[in-house]
């Protein structure tokens, strides 16, 4: 996280500093909770789910593919439309499917990749939109309540905007014409992983 | 003296707990993407000052948490989305802010001077990482950098919804 987030920000106006300040940002021990366990099992807990890894990343790698606007309108809509989905989880409204969804959302992002897809933006938009409701949705379900919740939440945002910043960084080979094929090639291999995990559902 | 450096420190600490370091962050972004990095610390710095005297006043426990993160939540929005906020609201929600993070920090020392030093702390912390964040953002003049705050304020805004979702649903 903290290289994809240096190299991000490096420059002659920097970010690091703000990075570093919010890395380092702890808990007074009045408020209770465990920030820094809560921040690194948040940043752990999309990481460790293989279907949500792929589709993030592939929601950075089909953003690289269709170009500007796409590549920073995508991150920047998907963990809002995820916050959502994740308010969803916590009041308990029932969202049927959601595991089917989340594959789906591999099986749909990884392939609109394969097929180097390029729908209208809107269409981009809304289907990054609705796949993140899925992902926000079993991720607001699962939000601790004992541990610092907004340390926790903050760690698995961040982890969910760094997999898109790496699916970005890679989509970013499809400028030349052998990163393209390799690029699409990892889009088909999302889609397939997807698949296994839909029919693993099944 | 040890009291009143614990404090301090203690005081410092509680500005970067998670939950007020998100409304922090999220504040710095607007002014500096707004260019208003010089009046909205200062005007961050008389709320604190405000809620640090209602501490003082032994005002009761208030939904300051609830404040911060909603402020968080809106002012994420408000930045990811890139929305030119007129300067009257900008300035009072530095303000408010600043009020409700001293509220949200109450001095856990015991005696009147290291619970003194505690606000200060805080307030030093914060106004210092609200400088910090609002000249860098403000800094940020090529394209890829805009983007970086408006990612950062997706990050900020989806980070204080979900908090704020969990607080009110217990």
């Amino acid at each position: 996280m903290k290289m994809a987030a240096m190299v991000l920000f490096s420059g002659s106006r920097g970010f690091a500093p703000l990075v570093i300040l919010l890395a380092i940002g702890t808990p007074a021990c009045a408020h209770s909770g465990d920030t820094a366990g809560g921040f690194l099992a948040g940043f752990a807990h999309p990481l460790f789910g293989p279907d949500h890894v792929v589709a993030m990343v592939a929601v950075g790698l089909w953003g690289a593919f269709l170009r500007q606007p796409a590549i920073w309108l995508l991150p920047i809509v998907f963990p809002l439309v995820m916050a959502f989905g994740g308010v969803l989880g916590i009041a308990g409204v029932p969202i049927p499917s959601v595991e089917t969804g989340i594959a789906a959302s591999a099986i749909v992002l990884g392939a609109m990749v394969a097929l180097a897809a390029r729908p209208p933006l809107w269409t981009a938009v809304v289907l990054v939109g609705v796949f993140a409701i899925f992902h926000g949705y079993a991720h607001g379900r699962e939000l601790p309540g004992g541990a610092d919740p907004a340390a926790f939440a903050a760690g698995f945002v961040i982890a969910t905007g760094t997999l898109h910043l790496c699916g970005i960084a890679l989509g970013l080979l499809a400028r030349w014409p052998a990163g393209q094929l390799a690029v699409r090639a990892a889009g088909a291999a999302i889609a397939l992983i997807g698949a296994v995990y839909l029919g693993g559902l099944v | 003296l040890f009291s009143v450096l614990a404090g301090f420190a203690e005081g410092m600490m509680l500005a970067v707990a998670p939950a007020p370091l998100l409304a922090i962050v999220a504040i710095g972004l607007l002014a500096g993407q707004g260019g208003r990095s010089g009046l909205i610390p200062a005007l961050f710095a008389l709320g604190m000052l405000a809620g640090s005297l209602a501490i003082a006043l032994a005002m009761r426990e208030t939904p300051s948490v609830l404040v911060l993160l909603a402020t968080a939540a809106s002012v994420g929005v408000t930045v990811a989305a890139a929305i030119v906020v007129p300067p009257f609201p900008v300035n009072g929600l530095a303000f408010a802010t600043g009020a409700a993070l001293a509220l949200n920090a109450p001095p856990q020392a015991i005696g009147i001077p290291a619970a003194i030093a505690s606000q200060i702390g805080t307030g030093i912390a914060a106004t210092a990482a609200l400088v910090l964040v609002a000249s860098m953002a403000a800094g940020a003049d090529r394209p890829w950098q805009r983007i970086g705050v408006r990612v950062l304020g997706s990050w900020i805004a989806a980070s204080a919804i979900l908090v704020l979702a969990l607080r009110l649903a217990r």
